[in-house]
């Protein structure tokens, strides 16, 4: 891929997320209830307060007003101010954006790392105890729901054995890299779990293919080791799929993992969206959709780089 | 710590248990209760705020650093806290005018209190907490009584007279008790965005030092603190507090049992008996100003409008089976006005369990049993959609039992269950047929809110022009005799016409660390933090 192609692709996603940003819109103000209903829990809050916030929040506008005014100042980088917590957007996003890239990120690795070597160990072998094994254990994982799992180990390693937090990111006080890897063992081995299962099913499906194919029993025909069949010459060409799979689910880092990181009190992006759901927070509930469909069109494009990385076949005009 | 003989309702045996230990515990420690420690707890909410005018939750953080005028205590009584006295007719604090349609509140300050900063507090500070709080370019939820004032004057330091527009005999449960602004810091500024809001400025016991969103708020002692118990020895005994965020309430359990947390209120019923197993930690029981009710929508519900079949609903109703699947915490109500009140009235209409009046009733009303068991009027079936908060299991427990009780007077309910803004949304707008829910008041509970025609929660379409006057009394008077004589008749009027079921009286359930002591639960609105600065941790 050139940089022209590059730059054209970019530019193509600018009309896209328009489109999302008028859907999401439309659909955030579709749903019941608006951001000051949050106050109606509270019987002490008068008509006259709520109409006064209405207007000072510009809720009293009409929707296409309100969304040609949040587009053009979303496009131009002025994100807004918080109606739950009276802060801009941008520094509600930045302070969650850390805890749940560590998070996410450690988990996305860590998942490569454990479901390539399992599919493929699973296909080479197929059919043998050590495959059953792993297609049994994927099975679990896949079917396991991720807040029991989050569950039992807290009860196990935290409240049964003490060896490590229950829950958050860091002991009140220290901000010292041992005692975050000692908070996040928990949260990112479970959130890794659920996609070892997934992702070592693709790779041994794909790699059963290809190891069934011609030119690997070819290979295997010139007296190569089956080390070097499965990397050198299988390997590659079943990693396509794989990467479509892959790619899809390192957009949703981004998103945050709602479920673990409230049971896990981790301080992410998944929680701020729950609670800015919950107070229907529009100005940072937009944000961080678009975000998030910004990421999902990014993976797509990093995704087509990296199949044109491991497939020579594959070139972009 | 006085016992409260007034308690009708029936403490549970851990409830009572812990009552005694508390009570010995007090008694025992009196002279050992020694300073320092850190005391950390658990919440379940994420803060938004932590100026206590803007925020959404009730302020349990807040209550530690900022201190009001006057603030309720155990038994909702208003005791002083800046002031020196609670304001009354009787000590000459309230003067009402000759006309009777306005009022003037005296308070005169503590004087030699201080902000954590070192700077005196003074009657300029309270003036100026009324003009911030009033300001429409200061955006909060909580403005109540900011409109009922008509000028402040602050003749010296410490005197505080506050002109009131009209005689609201609420006054204590608003602005002043909520929290005072310091003028020196906050003068000028834009409070929406400033940062009092991360590290608000307080006289109380307390002060922020460091506030990380969704993770902890770390409060430590503030050495300017005025208060010092009955040796001299100055307030609070404890170096400082943790707020710990835990959204989730498994994890908040587990916490506790790990002791991570040391403390955490509104642990799920389920857990508790769970907890109290727990080596190190206790159990203690807070009747929260809260209750819980069965609302008919009379707007568009024509069966509802027959007072017959909504008390056959009461009589079909067994409030002990939903305390007893709720695990035996709540208690079971007969009126709306909860238990701790003075003027709760014992004397309504009751409608205790009886499956065969209901019955009789809905027969009398011409609702026949149909061939599928359910009733049956004019071609119409007793068939009606029930909502609750969705994901509020106790709630939804209750729900449970109440469809089960009905489906024995032949009702079929059908759970209509929704969750966050589109619940609230239908919960004011009337969209139900049947609403479970429960209503959390101040100290100073404003009923007409509730059951008055123009009631701002009042959803469900309910008028009565004998309920509105019996509340404009109650609601516009500072005599207590007339007021609680105000609100027993509007009691029994409200239980007579029957718009709405009071079920039960659903405690909140607080652990803590068996090493805590001076703590007493608050039940009001302005949390069991409200006065912290006489706990103490024995080592």
């Amino acid at each position: 891929m050139n940089a022209t192609h590059l730059l054209k692709r970019l530019v193509g996603t600018l009309p896209l997320l328009l489109g999302v940003s008028l859907l999401l819109f439309g659909v955030l103000h579709l749903a019941p209830g608006g951001p000051l209903d949050v106050y109606a829990d509270n019987p002490s809050v008068s008509p006259e307060a709520l109409a006064q916030m209405r207007t000072a929040f510009g809720l009293d506008q009409p929707l296409p007003v309100q969304y040609v005014s949040w587009v053009t100042a979303f496009f131009t980088g002025e994100w807004g101010y918080s109606i739950r917590t009276a802060r801009p957007v941008t520094q509600e996003i930045v302070e969650r954006i850390g805890p749940t890239l560590i998070l996410g990120g450690t988990a996305f690795v860590l998942s490569l790392l454990i479901a390539l070597p399992l599919g493929i160990v699973s296909a080479v072998r197929r059919y043998s105890g050590i495959d059953y094994l792993i297609t049994f254990l994927s099975f679990l994982g896949v079917s396991m729901p991720v807040f029991w799992l989050a569950l039992m180990l807290q009860l196990l390693f935290a409240v049964q054995w003490r060896v490590l937090p229950s829950a958050g990111i860091q002991t009140i006080g220290s901000d010292s890299v041992l005692d975050l890897i000692h908070h996040l063992i928990l949260p990112a081995c479970i959130l890794a779990f659920a996609s070892v299962a997934g992702w070592s099913r693709y790779m041994r499906s794909s790699m059963v293919e290809v190891l069934g194919q011609d030119y690997v029993r070819t290979a295997r025909a010139k007296g190569l080791t089956t080390g070097r069949v499965v990397i050198h010459h299988a390997l590659r060409n079943a990693l396509i799929p794989i990467i479509t799979v892959v790619a899809l689910d390192f957009a949703t880092i981004l998103s945050g993992a709602v479920i673990t990181e409230t049971i896990f009190a981790w301080p992410g992006i998944g929680r701020l969206f729950i609670e800015s759901m919950n107070g229907r927070d529009y100005p940072v509930l937009m944000a961080l959709m678009m975000a998030g469909s910004l990421a999902l069109i990014l993976s797509n494009l990093l995704a087509d780089l990296a199949y044109a990385a491991v497939d020579p076949r594959i070139r972009y005009e | 710590m006085t016992r409260n003989t007034r308690t009708p309702h029936s403490a549970s045996r851990n409830a009572l248990r812990a009552a005694i230990a508390s009570f010995i515990l007090l008694g025992g420690m009196a002279a050992a209760q020694q300073r320092g420690g850190t005391l950390t707890v658990g919440l379940g909410y994420d803060i938004d705020t932590l100026n206590v005018y803007s925020t959404g939750f009730l302020g349990d953080v807040q209550a530690a650093v900022v201190e009001g005028l006057v603030a309720p205590d155990a038994k909702a009584s208003y005791v002083p806290v800046l002031a020196t006295q609670v304001p009354t007719v009787r000590n000459g604090g309230i003067k009402i005018a000759a006309d009777g349609k306005s009022m003037v509140v005296t308070y005169r300050l503590r004087p030699g209190v201080k902000w954590s900063d070192g700077v005196p507090m003074t009657s300029a500070d309270v003036k100026f907490t009324w003009e911030t709080v009033k300001n429409p370019k200061f955006i909060a939820e909580s403005k109540d009584g900011s409109e009922d004032i008509a000028s402040i004057d602050t003749p010296n330091a410490t005197t505080v007279v506050v002109n009131y527009k009209r005689v609201a005999p609420d006054f204590m449960s608003t602005l002043f008790t909520f929290g005072i602004f310091p003028k020196h810091t906050l003068e000028g500024k834009d409070l929406n965005t400033d940062t009092y809001n991360e590290k608000p400025l307080g006289t109380g016991p307390f002060m922020v030092k460091e506030f990380r969103r969704g993770q902890y708020v770390i409060l430590e002692r503030n050495p300017y603190y005025w208060r010092k118990d009955s040796k001299g020895v100055q307030l609070p005994y404890l170096d400082g507090m943790v707020f710990k965020i835990i959204p989730d309430s498994n994890t908040l359990v587990t916490q506790l049992r790990t002791g991570e947390v040391q403390m955490a209120y509104g642990v799920p019923y389920s857990q508790v008996t769970q907890l109290d197993g727990v080596p190190g930690l206790r159990i203690v029981k807070n009747s929260v100003l809260s209750w819980q009710h069965l609302d008919f929508n009379l707007k568009t519900i024509d069966a509802f409008k027959d007072p017959n079949v909504r008390k056959a609903f009461a009589y079909a109703i067994n409030k002990s089976a939903i305390s007893k699947a709720l695990g035996g915490y709540p208690t079971p109500i007969n009126t709306v006005v909860v238990p701790v009140f003075s003027y709760t009235n014992p004397a309504v209409p009751k409608y205790d369990y009886n499956l065969a009046r209901a019955q009789q009733l809905l027969d009398a009303a011409g609702w026949k049993v149909g061939a599928d068991g359910i009733r049956v009027k004019d071609g119409k079936r007793m068939s009606f959609k029930i909502m609750a908060q969705a994901g509020r299991s106790t709630d939804e427990d209750a729900e449970q039992v109440i469809i089960a009780s009905l489906k024995q007077a032949g009702i079929e309910l059908q759970p209509d269950n929704k969750s966050g803004v589109a619940f609230r949304d239908a919960r004011y707008k009337g969209n139900y047929d049947l609403f479970y829910g429960g209503w959390i008041t101040s100290a100073d509970p404003t009923y007409s809110v509730f059951y008055g025609s123009k009631g701002v929660n009042n959803g469900q379409g309910y008028a009565s022009g004998k309920i509105d006057t019996l509340l404009d009394r109650a609601e516009s008077t500072l005599d207590p005799v007339q007021r609680t004589a105000a609100l027993r008749d509007f009691q029994t009027e409200l239980m007579t016409d029957l718009p709405s079921i009071p079920v039960t009286s659903n405690p909140s359930m607080i652990a803590i660390t068996e090493k805590l002591g001076g703590f007493v639960p608050n039940p009001t609105n302005m949390t069991n933090f409200v006065n912290s600065s006489g706990w103490y941790l024995n080592k």
